[in-house]
């Protein structure tokens, strides 16, 4: 329909006249010539939409627990506030270049908390944006809001805009804004043009995080090791994906982060369990008849796998409708073949 | 023009009012849906499957309250004004469903109330009340009157109908206008015929073929109780706009009906319904338009721009919601959706938007929010590829009503047709142009677009339950009409 028609006549034809054949949608029989061929179509209305279920239902109503820890938090900085000017007002009895030192350490302190404090927010800030955004876009895919999807995409653009990778995708998205397109469709444009290469590099970091850990889990010594290197390689890996997606997070943007994929995992985990626990049953069993210690690190890869793609699913700031959403399955095969190949 | 004595008061009578429905409305949460649109826009069609849709449940995947099950129940409740009739939704949903016909035009004022019961987000229970209501579309056209002084509508009028068709079907009034002296003594004989010859050249412009839509004043072609009253018993004349009426004159007389008019039809009409509304739906049946022609969606445009002037519109503050409500959602919808084939719905989206551009600019400066769709109420028909040769044409298949023709041919209302409308230009500036021939100047065979009136779907019943409805986008309508309301 986009290529430039002449206008096209009306035309009416009767269905009981037998110059006229109609033909179910997924006949193949190619009726006589010179008839006209009638072939209803499927509903394009009653069509399920496929819309993802919201992954961790935004809090609504006071959060009591937000203020107790604010006001926690003050009372301990007033407090360190007091025994500081304390401290400083007792070194300046002393002498007077101790109180000077002390002050300037003070007031540094202050700075880089005040900075610190400016920086945590702007993190909390940018994954909260993020967030809304997914909710936004889940919105306009069911509502199909042309204006609302016009609105989303100029935000994704703003949070695109510091990835120099993404340059080419901008321009073409941004030469689409004036075209007309329904609100879905927008959103699906702007997820196959901004999202795939992300993907893909997303897809990267989370085999290889897989791997290290798998390979680490097989060699390390002590089972304290093995812990403690799983969960440095996870929240690194977590810290990594919000990057590429365009988040920021510092520590509590982090931590709030890693609240959502538990949660986000507790969510999928027991869809998760059809697609992929018979895979994983059979890699730690071939696995483990090799070694026990292969299929120990088999298996601690392919939770790491698993954390990195609930990670994936709450720091894409759009739902995956237009593309595949990265399966288990897909980096479990990397793995396994990977450790075969070395094994 | 300052304000006269009259329209302050009218002015205080409607803060009163509001004030009052604002402490209503403070206990019982209530959103009044104004349902506007000229005759044969679809305005009791929409209105039915509305209610049907709520109260018997519907396909509503897009309307978010509903498709999460958050909406426990709608019911119908007595409605708050005692002196209007209520709406017949039972009857209109048998018309459709059993009789397979469309409801008949409407001639009189109606209402209803629906009651929504539901859990807010956040858990707790609700009941949202929706007022709506139904009246003929051709009275909406009186409210640009209210502006406007005798002279000015004569002129106006004149001017209008001295253009185009309208030109041949006027003569016979112009012909007697001709004879009149509006400075003479005041004949009751000749305003009666000149209103007659008026009135028969306001319907002759309703016609099919024409489909012309800017028809002041709407009582005289719907006259509801008034019929033959004094006030519905004059026409415009040939005088000046700053002229002033000798005493005795049948200018004068005139001067004097027309603003009795207004006072007895048009400003309770404004009061009751429409200084009261929160939410504003604007059925346009374009398609109409695109069979007749040119002239007829140039007509379509003005009316829309001058009913859309009278309403008041802007963000909703409290103030505002206790003094002087205002409109702050507006969706304009193009009717009959379907009657084209899905892959149109942006173009004819794009018309629709195209032709209410300045209200809906307007509108938006002043704070409210403006959506535009392609819906149809209740869908007639079903979508299908047509090939002839080596042409593909997007069609549609439905059952025609009975003495609907096309290619020279009627049709008896029983066999099912498919059709083909014609293109819809992808720049919808080339209709305003005038890039296309309708029914008022061609043969129906040269006729650039061709929309057939089909008999409402054929529904399989399920064991004495009413079946819903099918529909293109209601859905939609609705979660940006009341979604917001329903949070």
């Amino acid at each position: 329909m986009n290529e430039k028609t002449p206008h096209r006549r009306p035309a009416t034809f009767k269905l009981d006249d037998p110059g006229v054949v109609v033909i179910g949608p997924d006949e193949t029989t190619r009726p006589a010539r010179g008839t006209v061929h009638i072939t209803p179509e499927a509903d394009p209305v009653t069509l399920p939409v496929p819309i993802e279920a919201p992954l961790v239902r935004t809090r609504r109503g006071f959060r009591w627990g937000a203020l107790f820890w604010s006001a926690v938090g003050g009372l301990v900085l007033l407090g360190s506030g007091l025994g500081v000017v304390n401290l400083i007002e007792d070194l300046f009895a002393r002498s007077e270049t101790l109180g000077y030192v002390a002050l300037a350490f003070a007031v540094a302190a202050a700075l880089a908390l005040a900075v610190v404090i400016g920086r945590e927010a702007f993190g909390m800030a940018r994954l909260a944006a993020i967030e809304k955004l997914h909710q936004r876009a889940i919105e306009v895919l069911r509502s199909d809001d042309r204006a609302e999807s016009r609105a989303v995409v100029t935000d994704l653009l703003k949070l695109a805009h510091q990835n120099p990778q993404l340059a080419r995708a901008r321009a073409a998205l941004t030469s689409h804004a004036d075209d007309i397109i329904d609100g879905a469709d927008m959103i699906k444009l702007a997820e196959r043009e901004l999202m795939a290469p992300l993907d893909e590099e997303a897809r990267r970091l989370v085999s290889a995080a897989a791997q290290r850990v798998s390979v680490v889990t097989a060699v390390s010594p002590r089972a304290l090791i093995d812990v403690l290197f799983v969960f440095v390689a996870a929240m690194r890996l977590i810290r990594q994906l919000a990057r590429l997606y365009g988040g920021r997070p510092g520590t509590l943007g982090m931590i709030s982060l890693l609240r959502h994929v538990i949660g986000h995992l507790a969510i999928t985990g027991g869809m998760a369990v059809g697609d992929s626990l018979v895979q994983q049953v059979l890699g730690h069993g071939i696995a483990a008849k090799l070694s026990q210690r292969l299929g120990e690190g088999v298996l601690n890869g392919l939770l790491t796998a698993r954390l990195g793609l609930a990670a994936i699913d709450v720091t894409r700031p759009l739902p995956f409708t237009a593309l595949p959403r990265p399966a288990l399955g897909d980096l479990a095969k990397d793995l396994l073949r990977k450790r075969d190949d070395e094994a | 023009m300052a304000p006269s004595f009259s329209d302050l008061v009218e002015e205080a009578r409607l803060s009163a009012r509001a004030l009052l429905d604002y402490g209503d409305s403070f206990f019982n949460p209530t959103v009044r849906l104004g349902v506007t649109g000229l005759s044969r826009a679809g305005k009791t069609v929409f209105i039915t499957a509305l209610i049907h849709g709520l109260t018997r449940g519907g396909r509503f995947p897009v309307f978010e309250p509903y498709a999460t099950g958050r909406i426990a129940r709608a019911r119908l409740a007595p409605q708050p004004d005692d002196a209007v009739p209520r709406f017949a939704y039972e009857n209109h949903v048998r018309t459709l469903i059993e009789e397979r016909r469309w409801p008949s035009s409407t001639t009189d004022i109606s209402e209803l109330r629906v009651v929504i019961d539901y859990q807010r987000q956040n858990g707790a229970d609700r009941t949202l009340t929706i007022d709506i209501v139904d009246y003929p579309g051709e009275w909406l056209l009186d409210l640009p009157l209210l502006s406007k002084s005798f002279e000015q509508w004569s002129a106006e009028s004149l001017a209008l109908s001295r253009e185009g068709p309208r030109a041949k079907l006027a003569a016979p009034w112009h012909q007697h206008l001709k004879t009149l002296q509006p400075e003479g003594q005041e004949d009751e004989q000749a305003a009666l015929a000149a209103a007659k010859l008026f009135t028969s050249y306001l319907r002759a412009c309703r016609d099919e073929r024409f489909a012309m839509s800017l028809l002041p004043p709407g009582r005289f072609l719907m006259p509801g109780n008034l019929a033959d009253t004094p006030a519905l018993t004059f026409a415009p004349l040939d005088v000046a706009i700053d002229g002033s009426a000798p005493d005795g004159s049948l200018w004068a007389m005139m001067r004097r009906r027309y603003e009795a008019y207004k006072d007895v039809v048009v400003r309770p009409f404004f009061r009751d319904h429409f200084a009261r509304l929160d939410r504003q739906i604007v059925l346009v049946d374009a398609l109409a338009a695109f069979n007749a022609g040119p002239e007829a969606l140039h007509d379509l445009e003005a009316a829309l721009s001058g009913i859309l002037d009278c309403f008041r519109i802007g963000r909703s503050t409290i103030l505002s919601s206790l003094f002087r409500p205002r409109i702050d959602r507006i969706l304009f919808a193009a009717t009959k959706a379907d009657h084209l084939h899905h892959q149109s719905h942006d173009r004819l989206e794009a018309v629709l938007r195209r032709a209410v551009a300045k209200a809906a600019d307007r509108a938006e400066y002043a704070g409210a929010a403006i959506d535009v769709v392609a819906l149809s109420a209740v869908r007639a028909t079903r979508e299908a590829q047509v090939a002839r040769g080596r042409e593909k044409l997007p069609s549609i298949i439905g059952t025609p009503a009975p003495g609907e023709t096309a290619n020279g041919e009627a049709f008896d209302g029983e066999s099912e047709v498919a059709t083909f409308p014609g293109d819809l230009p992808e720049n919808p500036e080339e209709l305003f142009n005038g890039g296309f021939r309708g029914l008022s100047s061609t043969a129906s065979e040269q006729a650039d677009f061709r929309f057939l009136r089909f008999r409402p779907p054929l529904l399989e019943r399920t064991d004495g339950d009413v079946p819903a409805l099918p529909h293109i986008r209601l859905d939609r309508a609705l979660q940006f009409l009341i979604g917001d309301r329903l949070q």
